[in-house]
């Protein structure tokens, strides 16, 4: 066991008495991805809208009925489901008391309207509160509203090609567009995700949220070294001073790697987080741990005191950890925030996570696990050289 | 006066602290403009769109899905892109827009729009809207091919009597209306709902990270001195508390001031907002002051004030409103004195209470204040005078 190995042990055993560490790197990110959860976990996870609509249809034609099975049909696809009313009362009563999002009001004389060509408004009454679902019911009236103008268009369209003359047939034109294939179809598809799940997303971000305050301990411990004076007695001891850097910097990694492994297995089994496979999240890890340490390793550098270290470590830990979404995600699209965000290595670790998560091979990991190994290459060589100039003898 | 002299020291040697400047001061703003960026604005669903080429035909779907307000349209260059984009999350649907549209049409081929959803967003949903939109364009098409079977007219032709003809075919119109009183009123600003939140959240966050603070005078000796000059403990408790309460409320007026100047939030009735604030300032205060008393380990402390002050904001409702819970979840969330202050600003702000209409919020965090100060009061004199 070389010296660096010996210190680093040492101060392993002294942080783990000393409870303050097991509370910022166990303790708090354990009991905030729990709370946050249970807060939110319902809301999210059930990202799907539950789509509620009622109908009531008081023309009680073909036409109404067109649009009732157009409906159902989604109704059987479970994409919502459909309440129908006696009358518009029951209906709006229903919207009241938050029994239904939305409903479909059809009234008398919708298949006349229809037949001669004349304008007609599906009513749609939806929820103050509901927008989205109630402009998702409007669509599907939209919608069925564009395939009755398709119809007419392609009569009036043929009719008017014929100029004056139509022929006999024209009596079933209607029923035959209706009838006839469309133009275009809407091919839907679904892809796999590349995205954490609410659970794990917590988990994850309070895990690498509070990685940087825990391996903050190991930086600090080198500062109040030489405050306190231990530091001159260590260099005195045939001890060279980058082993002494070597020694913290390596404690600061162990208490890494054990807050997150903790984490990881805790939120795994307690709140069934899915981190994905296990060698690219190691992989994710090791890299995650090595960015914060050096990350932290320039704070300690360039601060004056252990508390000046602490204090600018606080605020780099927690700008980086909102900027790199741990809270929430950050950035919408491609708009700018959706950049800045990928200047912390939060939002890497984040991303590495994301993108093994859904079923990808662990190899889906390496682009982030590269893009935090400069993190920790270019920050923690500057860190290095200035600790090194600044531990003299 | 000895208790405004310990309280005056109190805020003095927070203000003192460069890294107390940046999260008492600078961290709030940032985050509720972060905040008011992210969420504020419209929350529309994103949809990525991919146009193969530039035929009229994609042109024309591609701008009316550009058209919808209720979507936000991002175009990207290759198709690998947005399903990436889709997979990530960065868009809820992506809709691929095929080569030769207009060929298509034309030789009454079926032309295949791809339309690309995640199971688990808002995709199918997201689909009726872009299906609207997208037929909005191919109605003609449709129609001028049918024509085209009962006529032989050539496409160009029929497609463009077709288009004449489309005033003929006003097919159904929609009409809707909103019914219900509005949780969230249009008017409410973009950093409203996010001032007041934040506000609440980082009160309380500042009033629990004074127990360090107390717990270092206790370590350095200073509370050892001040019991040793003629001052009795209740008053050094009483200095203490009312420490603890005028930095809460320093942060307080500052937030309220500096955002209602710079993002221009609407706080309501002036003196409800100040009530609200002075209760909930020495709610946090009590706590700060229990949790110094309590613990005798600064760095232990500030952990601990960590957990809480986030735990119970979150569970509060400042990190995602208590309106969007589950109705048990609301009944905890109303466990903590933040739902209860949140509930107050929420009435001035959205019903445009005055100060009767907050009376029972009011209440409630005078009774939280009342029993966290006097807990407090007993646990600090128990701690300042054993040692």
């Amino acid at each position: 066991m070389g010296p660096a190995t010996r210190i680093a042990t040492k101060d392993l055993k002294l942080r783990i008495r000393d409870r303050s560490a097991f509370i910022l790197g166990i303790f708090a990110p354990l009991v905030l991805a729990v709370i946050f959860n249970f807060v939110f976990g319902g809301a999210l996870n059930a990202e799907s809208l539950d789509l509620r609509f009622g109908l009531v249809d008081l023309d009680d034609s073909e036409v109404s009925r067109g649009f009732w099975e157009i409906l159902s049909g989604a109704e059987s696809e479970e994409l919502l489901v459909l309440t129908d009313f006696e009358d518009a009362a029951g209906a709006e009563a229903a919207v009241e008391e938050g029994e239904i999002d939305a409903y479909y009001l059809i009234d008398p004389g919708m298949h006349a309207a229809v037949e001669a060509g004349e304008e007609f408004e599906i009513r749609i009454v939806g929820d103050v509160d509901a927008p989205t679902s109630t402009q998702i019911a409007a669509s599907i009236a939209e919608q069925f509203g564009a395939g009755v103008a398709g119809v007419q268009l392609s009569v009036a369209t043929s009719v008017a090609l014929l100029e004056g003359s139509p022929p006999p047939e024209i009596a079933v034109w209607g029923e035959e567009a209706a009838a006839r294939a469309p133009s275009y179809v809407l091919d839907d598809a679904t892809t796999e995700t590349r995205q954490l799940d609410a659970t794990t997303y917590f988990s994850a971000g309070m895990a690498v949220f509070f990685l940087f305050f825990t391996v903050q301990f190991g930086v600090i411990g080198l500062l109040e070294e030489q405050r306190d004076g231990t530091m001159a007695r260590l260099l005195a001891a045939p001890i060279r001073r980058t082993s002494v850097i070597a020694a913290k910097a390596l404690l600061s990694s162990w208490l890494g790697i054990i807050s997150l492994s903790i984490l990881i297995l805790a939120t795994h089994y307690l709140l069934d987080a899915s981190w994905g496979p296990p060698l690219g999240v190691t992989l994710l890890v090791m890299a995650g741990v090595l960015s914060a340490v050096a990350i932290m390793g320039l704070v300690g550098s360039v601060a004056q005191t252990p508390e000046g270290a602490g204090n600018l470590g606080a605020i780099i830990a927690v700008v980086l950890g909102m900027l790199g979404g741990t809270f929430f995600p950050i950035g919408q699209g491609d708009d700018l925030l959706s950049k800045l965000t990928y200047l912390t290595p939060h939002a890497w670790f984040m991303r590495g996570l994301a993108e093994i998560s859904g079923g990808a091979e662990w190899t889906a990991a390496l682009p982030a696990v590269g893009a935090l190994l400069i993190f920790a290459l270019v920050l923690g060589s500057i860190a290095w050289a200035l600790m090194r100039r600044r531990i003299t003898a | 006066m000895k208790v405004l002299a310990i309280a005056g020291s109190n805020v003095r040697r927070m203000l003192r602290e460069r890294s107390n400047i940046f999260f008492v001061f600078i961290f709030p703003l940032a985050l509720i403009l972060l905040i008011g960026a992210q969420f504020g604005g419209d929350v529309d669903p994103v949809i990525g769109l991919y146009q193969a080429d530039d035929d009229q035909l994609a042109t024309a779907v591609a701008e009316a899905v550009d058209s919808e307000d209720t979507l936000d349209v991002i175009r990207f260059d290759t198709d690998q892109e947005l399903v990436t984009a889709v997979e990530r999350g960065n868009a809820q649907a992506g809709l691929f827009l095929p080569a030769g549209m207009d060929q298509s049409a034309e030789s009454g081929d079926l032309i295949e729009i791809g339309f690309v959803s995640r199971t688990d967003g808002f995709g199918p949903q997201v689909q009726s809207v872009i299906g609207a939109a997208v037929s909005e364009v191919m109605t003609p098409v449709t129609a001028a091919q049918f024509a085209m079977e009962k006529t032989w007219a050539s496409f160009d032709e029929a497609f463009a009597v077709a288009k004449d003809q489309e005033a003929a075919a006003p097919g159904l119109g929609t009409e809707v209306t909103a019914i219900g009183e509005a949780l969230f009123p249009p008017t409410l600003g973009r950093f409203d709902l996010g001032a007041s939140s934040q506000l609440v959240l980082f009160v309380f966050l500042t009033a629990l990270a004074g127990s360090a603070a107390l717990i270092l005078s206790r370590q350095l000796g200073i509370s050892r001195r001040m019991l040793s000059t003629p001052t009795a403990t209740g008053t050094i408790v009483i200095g203490e508390g009312t420490g603890r309460w005028a930095v809460a409320m320093v942060q307080g007026i500052y937030i309220i001031l500096a955002t209602f100047l710079i993002f221009r939030v609407d706080w309501g009735d002036p003196l409800g907002a100040l009530l609200i604030l002075v209760t909930f300032s020495a709610v946090g205060a009590g706590a700060g002051m229990l949790m110094g008393a309590v613990f005798s380990n600064d760095a232990q402390a500030s952990g601990i004030g960590v957990v809480l002050s986030l735990g119970l904001a979150a569970l509060g409702g400042c990190m995602l409103p208590v309106e969007l819970f589950s109705p048990t979840m609301q009944k905890v969330a109303h466990i903590t004195p933040h739902a209860w202050a949140l509930d107050g600003f929420a009435e001035l702000v959205r019903r445009d209470g005055t100060v009767v209409d907050i009376l029972p919020e009011l209440g409630v965090l005078v009774a939280y204040a009342t029993v966290l100060l006097v807990l407090a009061a007993w646990r600090l004199r128990v701690a300042l005078t054993r040692s």
